[in-house]
């Protein structure tokens, strides 16, 4: 070591720094709104970490379990911490800063200007600062996303980021769409302030402190990590060193819990996953993060002592080091915290290892085991071991004693957490504070210390004590550490300042009296100038009987041996006497001689033991309460002293010395009396603060419940006052009513009230206490009610009001005060507030507070229950903010019970004189007040020396970065107008503009159609990639699709339940693991095989029936029921708690099918939500919220049964599995009883099957059973969605009968909701609440081939042999329905490969070609045929053919198919060969055909290209023909045309024409091969045409039948034209047309001939 | 033989009884231990010297009531007093408004 080392005590060399004093200081920091907060909590233990305050991050990041296993970005496993929320408010308008830009403004800024000027006023107040040009400012603040950063971030870039997504997932949004989205999300940030952006620059911290407060000197921030602070403060000695400054404002700030913080100290595995910090504990596991801003004064000492300045402790040195590349960025080094530690020692000009050189070591003490290893290791070698030979063995009582000789190490974080940034100066303020004040400070939760604690010559204390001189002399002396990641370290060496004594901040004691401690020599010009407070005696003990003992002395010992009067650490049995004497000694001796408490009679204190305090407080009592006086017949305030004192405004409308006269007058005054009432509560609330008094609640009588709202923050005492200065109290007047009090309960008033005659008017208007009540009602009666009473010798008063408050003769006078009321703007108490009307604290609601401040006009006030219950909520001690008769009251109602009541306001003394009484009373039953502010003279800085200054509303920041939720008010017109396009939209059919459309519009319907193809394109690409990316199982290709369904979306005009049904709790889609992601990193998993082997009952859960013995499972389809998922979802979460069971199920969402026919490994995935919920999701399927509890709730009564509702159902349960009704196999098949159907209810009996999830599945069958009974239409359900399902109780055992009793709540077109309750031998094992099922397309005409499609064909025959079908199945889902119930696998496969576009005219056509040949092969005589029996296949030229699969076998048939639009025709015939048809020749003759042509116009090109000149002229002589016949009949065809005949005609002949010629051409086998005029028609009559066509072997006359089609009602209207070829068994010839109509035979007959001729 | 004496009045209490009795009860109202019995003189003043709020007289009434029965009507006695008069009420006042009650209701 080079420096030379002064011997311990010595100040510094002069080479040195100059020693600084701290002047000033000011927190806000976890449990401390301000300095004498934290030195209470510093002094009590008091732990203020608390759980993550709602809003601060999203409850959905905690997962308990993710402290284990990899670390997951985005999983907290720790949600404790430090938190100022309650406290972060500030005066924006004391700063000149609009209130409007506060939400604008990074918090910290405010927080750290606010903090800055408290400092400032603690060191003194503004005017005593130097020259503001020689003033700096250097606090140390880290670059984190601070709510500020978080909101800004969130407005630029999130929402941007929202709509993007969206837009991308939801194509069909629109751009105005997205725009309002993306402006219901912004909206919730609040307004854009385009001025405050510049709020958001991080060095602002500093800057906006000194641009507000007009300091002038270097301003600026320094990021150095957790040592930030100490950095900061060493830079501030620089400054003050090097002269550039004679005061800097320095320390730390850091506000910042963003999600992001507390991720990278999860992933670092810092975070203390036992959620408690506990530095220097042997089991010590990590950090727990804190908030805060500390701000200290420093001056250089010399400059301090010459101002006569208040000096907290004095700077000796500073040091900082770092750690260079020696350590890895986030372990800690000893080498470089050896370093900072010894350079600030050697600034100091002092040994630290010197024996009695400190007592106290403020350590950064983090809890991580790396951290505290290091920690100690630096100091047992900067410090040296423990040294023998002073105190006891040190061996022996390391750690434990007090006065081993050992220093005391602490740690505040084990109170706060680490308040990062700002850590280091929540440490030099402790350290400083312990200094100044002479205690030693405790460090919490450090029962077991660290083994290498023994190594040091420090301990840690678990409570606060005295810091007895050191046996060597000198001062007291502490260090403070604080230590940075990334190996930045600093050290500070405090000393007590020169010449103090044991309390400086304190007057001297007063001449006479024996002080306890030689008299301060410290300048203290002021004390002498002011009237001495009268001396309170304060003694403690450990126990009553040593009290006693100190008691024994004689007076004038006793009054040496007091304690400080300002309070601070003392044993747990305490005395307090104010102006003891002889008399009060006396007392106080026969007091404590009786071991039994004393409240302040003669102004004596006794508690044998703590009523208030940690220690109660930990059994759930010791809270304190303020209780607000309300109006009472004597008003004698003395309040202007203590509004003096404190610098506060002295209450307008009081005075301290009217006449009784005046009093009785003004308090007759109602408006002027009430606005005095609250103005002295408000200015005794801010005193009691002052004094580090605050209430855990406060609650007020009749008027002073408007007090307590505000002191509890819940209303702004302006516009309470405003309210009350400009209220007309005349308005109040209730003519002819007063007011009396009697003195016996309310209950016997009552009784008097209900029983004597002429009191019908009187009411009772105040439940005070068990011994008085007050009544209210018209005088005479009012006066002959107390003269009653007198005469029973009870005591009465008529009391001098005249109104009617608390009664209902109160409501017609209400409207001014409901008016005002209504405009007071509500808070967030900062303190529960409780109501004397309900007797417990106020509601959260706004609609619920206002309605309850007006209730509380009305009716009485029930003091006495509120007293009671707040009593049973563990308070004990009750202040009366005010004076009057409350305390009494309180008395009178907890007579018997330990409590403590003071009134903080007195008549009978001046107004510090009785809060001198508060402190004493507080202290001495546990509570440490700070009576240090009542001194006589205003403390330095306790007030500014100004004028009273306005007092400035408070404004609650914002410190919360937590996700955004839309505004409720306006998410419900956002919703509905997004719910067209439901979130599954890339796969779903949706009810998009274009299918409401395409009603009218064919064009659309096509455009529709092929986009919903597009999409489902897409969705299954999309799809098969996932599956493929994620392996998810050995099944090779792309599963075959599964449709998604879109969630039901009940039409706003229905009577569809409330929006309160949607279950809102559903996780985020975002939330939900991908499909492909990684089981791993999911929060609790199973994976379920699925598989009919692995699930054999799923084979009688199939929707499509095939033949018996069908061996391509996929072609029936096996699905896992929903009600399946929903048990495994059961299972999976109970499997993570053994021991409770489900209670419950939320928000269930059934999004696709389950395939079950190839195996398929679904991913379930649980995450703890907390509060025994957990987010559950069955692979992308299926989710839901799956609660968990000890036990079952008790079941609810079942539903009554409404026989007049209620008929037999025509149907048996045994007939809906016979007859396919539903098509559910044995395992599924539990209906065993169909009670009862009525229009909007069910009930029938389930007799419990056994296969997972089979009970719940019928349910839905009998809620489709109750659709099918009473609907025609879309009557095929499934279902989508639960929002609650709630258990009662185990699942029945198999076999048991439930009896299942269903509500239909809503039907719409698209779904059916309905609740169910199920009950079990009378009692209620299950609701389910808001049972969603989805209405798929069905149609009467399909119905059969639902249930029976091997006896049923979707087309119908037609005359003439062929097969026609019309799509019913609009919808995606419902098609694929229908596709699996005709397709097989291969020809799905086939379905797959054709273009989108063509998709739904190729699967009618198949359909229509299977049932052409099924029809045929019945014709035939053949029994039951599948559909997936008959294959369709093209040949290579494209001619359809049919043939059998897994073993039918079909004759030789010729096949032709044609659809257009919504239809399709199919005819079959034996093959030529196969008909025997004699003279047949080879096969290569013409097949059958058959074509559909729409009756179109066409443009006469058209006809021109599709027609030769012949078929021209033959077309229109048919027309002429038609025309002819048209005229000649009054009955006209109804084939015809209803509109110009000419016109239609002509349409309708070409389709004729064309259809025909197509006909023909595919009964070549060729097809028209662009070749149209090769298929000539040569004759034609509206049911018959000839088409001639050439041949390798001449030509050839096709003869042909034709008819016309319209559509159904309800498909869109079109005509169209069927031809097609005629049997060749059939025995009409060409000559019978040419015969039978002449002419037309005339013109066709030449025009073949001359076709023929060529 | 004897004949039975007529029933002798029961002597009214003294003042000084009165005093002793209502020191008493003062005493149980105020937590006996705190109050010195020589602290209880006819001039002590209930609320200024003894310190007892509204409900103490509410109690002290019901006390001189059960004691002495429906002669003592301390509720009568304080409504006829003026606020001041109540405020600097003094035990001796209310011991000879007992001790008069008492004789009163003895010659009744």
């Amino acid at each position: 070591m080079t420096a030379p080392v002064a011997a311990v005590g010595q100040h510094p060399s002069g080479t040195g720094p100059p020693p600084v004093a701290v002047v000033g200081m000011a927190v806000l920091l976890p449990g401390a709104p301000d300095l004498a907060a934290y030195w209470r909590n510093l002094v009590g233990g008091v732990d203020a970490i608390t759980e993550v305050p709602e809003g601060r991050w999203d409850a959905d990041y905690y997962d308990p379990g993710a402290a284990s296993g990899p670390a997951a970005p985005d999983r907290l496993y720790c949600r404790r911490g430090g938190f100022v929320d309650d406290y972060a408010q500030v005066q924006p308008t004391r700063f000149g800063i609009m209130p409007s830009s506060v939400p604008g403004t990074e918090p910290d800024q405010l927080i750290a200007l606010q903090v800055a000027a408290a400092a400032i006023a603690d060191a003194g107040g503004p005017d005593r600062l130097p020259d503001r040009d020689r003033i700096g400012v250097v606090l140390g603040r880290g670059g984190y996303l601070t709510p500020g950063l978080v909101r800004l971030d969130q407005r630029v870039r999130s929402a941007h980021q929202l709509v993007r997504t969206l837009g991308e997932l939801l194509p069909e949004l629109t751009s105005d769409q997205l725009h309002r989205v993306r402006h219901a999300f912004t909206d919730r940030l609040g307004p854009d302030r385009p001025e405050s952006a510049i709020g958001l620059v991080p060095n602002l911290a500093a800057s906006r402190l000194a641009n507000r407060l007009d300091l002038r000197g270097p301003a600026y921030t320094v990021d150095a990590a957790c040592a930030s602070s100490l950095v900061a403060v060493d830079q501030a000695v620089g400054e003050l060193a090097s002269g550039r400054c004679d005061a800097v404002i320095t320390g730390g700030v850091h506000h910042c819990h963003d999600v992001t913080l507390w991720s990278v100290f999860a992933q670092l595995r810092a975070l203390s996953p036992s959620q408690r910090i506990r530095p220097f504990h042997r089991d010590a596991d990590g950090i727990l993060i804190g908030e805060g801003t500390g701000v200290v004064v420093l001056k250089r000492l010399a400059d301090a002592q010459r101002d006569g300045d208040r000096v907290y402790a004095v700077i000796r040195g500073t040091g900082v080091a770092g750690d260079g590349r020696t350590a890895a960025l986030a372990n800690p080094d000893p080498g470089g915290q050896i370093r900072a530690v010894r350079a600030a020692w050697r600034a100091a000009g002092l040994d630290p290892a010197a024996p009695g050189a400190l007592g106290l070591l403020e350590a950064h003490g983090t809890a991580t085991p790396a951290g505290d290893a290091a920690e100690l290791a630096t100091l047992a070698e900067v410090f040296g071991p423990a040294r023998a030979g002073v105190g006891v063995d040190v061996g022996a009582g390391a750690g434990t004693g007090a006065g081993d000789g050992r220093a005391v190490l602490g740690s505040v974080k084990s109170m706060i957490g680490h308040t990062m940034p700002a850590a280091g100066v929540a440490g030099l303020v402790k350290a400083a504070l312990a200094v100044h004040h002479g205690v030693l400070l405790p460090t919490l939760h450090c029962d077991d210390p660290h083994p290498a604690l023994a190594a040091t010559r420090f301990r840690t204390v678990p409570e606060a004590r005295p810091w007895e001189p050191d046996p060597s002399g000198s001062p007291r002396r502490a260090g403070v550490n604080a230590f940075g990641f990334g190996g930045i370290n600093a050290h500070v060496v405090l000393e007590q300042a020169p010449d103090s004594g044991r309390s400086p901040a304190f007057p001297a004691p007063r001449p006479g009296a024996t002080a306890t401690r030689p008299p301060s020599t410290a300048p203290a010009p002021r004390v002498a100038a002011v009237t001495e407070p009268e001396r309170v005696l304060r003694l403690a003990a450990d126990r009553p009987d040593r009290l006693a003992a100190l008691l024994a002395a004689d007076d004038s010992a006793l009054l040496a041996a007091g304690l400080p009067e300002h309070g601070g650490p003392a044993p747990r049995c305490r005395l307090a006497v104010v102006d003891p004497t002889p008399k009060r000694l006396a007392l106080a001796r026969r007091t404590v001689a009786k071991g039994q408490a004393w409240r302040g009679r003669n102004d004596v204190w006794f508690a044998p033991e703590p009523l208030l305090g940690a220690e109660p407080r930990r059994s759930g009592t010791g809270r304190i309460a303020f209780l607000f006086p309300g109006l009472e017949g004597e008003f004698d305030p003395r309040t202007d002293d203590v509004a003096d004192h404190f610098g506060l405004p002295r209450p307008a409308s009081t005075s301290d010395t009217g006449s009784s006269a005046a009093q009785v007058a003004q308090v007759a005054d109602i408006g002027r009396h009430g606005a005095g009432v609250v103005a002295v509560g408000r200015l005794l609330d801010g005193a009691l603060r002052r004094m580090g008094v605050t209430p855990d609640a406060v609650a007020g009588h009749s008027v002073g419940e408007w007090t307590a709202m505000i002191a509890g923050g819940l209303y702004s005492g302006t516009s309470v006052d405003s309210f009350l200065t400009s209220f007309d109290p005349d308005a109040l007047h209730v003519p002819g009513l007063t007011f009396a009090a009697l003195g016996l309960s309310a209950q016997r008033v009552e009784e008097a009230l209900a029983t004597l005659d002429g009191m019908s008017e009187v009411v009772l208007s105040h439940d005070n206490a068990p011994q008085q009540s007050i009544v209210c009602g018209p005088e005479p009666a009012v006066v002959e009610l107390v003269r009653w009473f007198r005469t029973q010798g009870v005591l009465g008063q008529v009391l001098p009001f005249r109104s009617g408050f608390h009664t209902p003769m109160l409501a017609p006078y209400l409207a001014p005060i409901r008016q005002a009321a209504d405009s007071f703007e509500l808070h967030r108490p900062t303190v529960p507030v409780w109501s004397g009307t309900t007797a417990a604290p106020f509601p959260e609601g706004e609609a619920e507070v206002r309605a309850l401040f007006l209730r509380h006009l009305l009716e009485p006030v029930r003091f006495r229950p509120l007293i009671e219950a707040l009593y049973a909520a563990g308070f004990r001690a009750f202040v009366q903010v005010g004076t009057g008769q409350l305390a009494s009251l309180v008395s009178d109602t907890l007579h018997g019970r330990d409590h403590l009541t003071i009134a903080a306001n007195s008549p009978h003394r001046d107004g510090l004189a009785q809060l001198r009484r508060v402190a004493a009373a507080l202290w001495t039953h546990g509570a440490e007040p700070d009576a240090g502010v009542l001194a006589a003279a205003p403390e330095p800085g306790a007030v500014p020396a100004a004028a009273p200054e306005r007092v400035h509303p408070s404004v609650r920041l914002d410190l919360g970065g937590a996700l955004v939720s839309l505004d409720s008010r306006t998410l419900p017109a956002l919703r509905a107008e997004l719910r067209p396009a439901p979130a599954r939209a890339a796969a779903t059919g949706r009810a998009s503009a274009l299918t409401s459309l395409a009603e009218s519009f064919p064009l659309a319907a096509e455009l529709d159609a092929l986009l919903r193809d597009t999409e489902q394109v897409a969705a299954e690409l999309v799809h098969a990639e996932l599956i493929h990316a994620g392996r998810r199982n050995g099944a090779g290709p792309a599963l075959p699709p599964a449709p998604a369904w879109p969630p039901v979306a009940a039409s706003a005009t229905t009577a569809a339940p409330p929006p309160t049904r949607a279950p809102a709790a559903t996780p985020p889609a975002t939330s939900a693991p991908a499909p492909a992601a990684a089981p791993s990193s999911a929060p609790h998993g199973d994976t379920l095989r699925v598989s009919v082997e692995a699930m054999p009952y799923l084979l009688d859960h199939c929707f499509i029936r095939q033949r018996a013995g069908w061996p391509d499972l996929t072609d029936r389809w096996p699905v896992v029921p929903a009600t399946t998922i929903v048990q495994h979802l059961m299972d999976a979460a109970e499997r993570t708690a053994p021991g409770r069971v489900t209670t419950a199920v939320h928000g269930l969402r059934f999004g696709r099918w389950v395939p079950a026919a190839e195996p398929l490994d679904v991913q379930i995935t649980l995450r703890d939500a907390g509060d025994g919920q957990l987010v559950a999701a069955f692979g992308d399927f299926a989710s839901g919220t799956v609660e968990l509890a000890g036990r079952h709730p008790t079941p609810p009564a079942p539903w009554p049964v409404d026989p007049a509702a209620e008929r037999a159902p025509e149907h048996t349960a045994s007939t809906l599995y016979q007859e396919r009704w539903m098509f559910h196999g044995p395992a599924f098949q539990g209906l065993t009883e169909l009670t009862a159907l009525g229009e909007s209810q069910v009930r029938g009996v389930i007799t419990a099957p056994s296969a997972p999830g089979a009970l719940l599945d019928n349910v839905g069958q009998l809620l489709g059973y109750w659709i099918m009974a009473t609907r025609t239409e879309r009557t095929v359900v499934f279902p989508v969605g639960l929002s609650e399902l709630r258990l009662y109780g185990p699942a029945p055992r198999p076999g048991t009968e439930v009896h299942c009793h269903i509500r239909i709540t809503a039907l719409t077109g698209d779904a059916l909701e309905a609740d169910v309750q199920l009950t079990c031998g009378g009692t209620v094992w299950a609701e389910a609440i808001g049972w969603r099922d989805r209405r798929f397309d069905s149609h009467p005409e399909t119905r059969p081939t639902e249930r029976c499609v091997e006896r049923n064909t979707l087309s119908a025959p037609q005359p003439g042999g062929w097969s026609l079908v019309h799509e019913r199945w609009p919808d995606l889902a419902t098609r694929d329905l229908v596709l699996r119930n005709h397709l097989g696998s291969a020809e799905r496969a086939r379905y797959e490969q054709q273009p989108p576009r063509g998709r739904r005219a190729w699967l009618l056509g198949r359909i229509a070609a299977k049932d052409a040949v099924r029809q045929w092969l019945w014709a035939q005589g053949e029994g039951p045929v599948f559909p997936a029996e008959i294959e369709v296949l093209n040949d290579p030229g494209g001619r359809p053919r049919v043939r059998g699969v897994h073993g039918r076998t079909l004759p030789d048939l010729d096949i032709s198919l044609a659809h257009r639009s919504e239809i399709a025709v199919a005819i079959v015939r034996p093959s030529d060969a196969a008909s025997g048809v004699p003279g047949g020749g080879p096969s290569v003759g013409p097949g059958v055909g058959i074509d559909i042509e729409e009756v179109v116009e066409r443009e006469p090109e058209t006809i021109a290209v599709a027609l030769g000149p012949a078929e021209r002229a033959l077309l229109a002589a048919c027309r002429a023909a038609s025309d002819r016949a048209a005229s000649t009949s009054e009955a006209p065809d109804r084939d015809r045309p209803s509109t110009d005949p000419a016109e239609e005609s002509e349409a309708l002949w070409f389709a004729r024409f064309w259809a025909a010629k197509e006909a023909v051409a595919k009964a070549q086998g060729t097809g028209l091969q662009g070749r149209p005029r090769a298929f000539e028609v040569v004759a034609a009559d509206p049911t018959r045409l000839l088409v001639a066509v050439a041949g390798p072997d001449g030509t050839r006359t096709i003869r042909l039948h034709c008819t016309q089609l319209s559509s159904p009602p309800d498909l869109p209207p079109r005509r169209y034209v069927v031809a097609w070829t005629a049997d060749g068994t059939e025995g009409t010839a060409l000559t019978d047309i040419s015969t039978a109509d002449i002419t037309t035979a005339d013109i066709s007959t030449s025009n073949s001939e001359r076709t023929v001729a060529k | 033989m004897t004949t039975t004496q007529p029933t002798v009045e029961p002597h009214a209490p003294s003042e000084q009884e009165v005093l002793t009795e209502i020191t008493g009860m003062l005493a149980a109202l105020l937590d006996d231990c705190g109050l010195d019995e020589a602290e209880v003189t006819m001039e002590s003043r209930f609320i200024q010297d003894l310190e007892l709020e509204s409900i103490d007289l509410v109690t002290l009434a019901g006390q001189l009531q059960a004691r002495w029965g429906e002669g003592v009507n301390f509720a009568e006695f304080v409504a006829g007093l003026e606020l001041d008069e109540i405020i600097d009420l003094t035990v001796g006042r209310l011991v000879v408004h007992v001790a008069d009650s008492l004789r009163t209701a003895g010659r009744s």
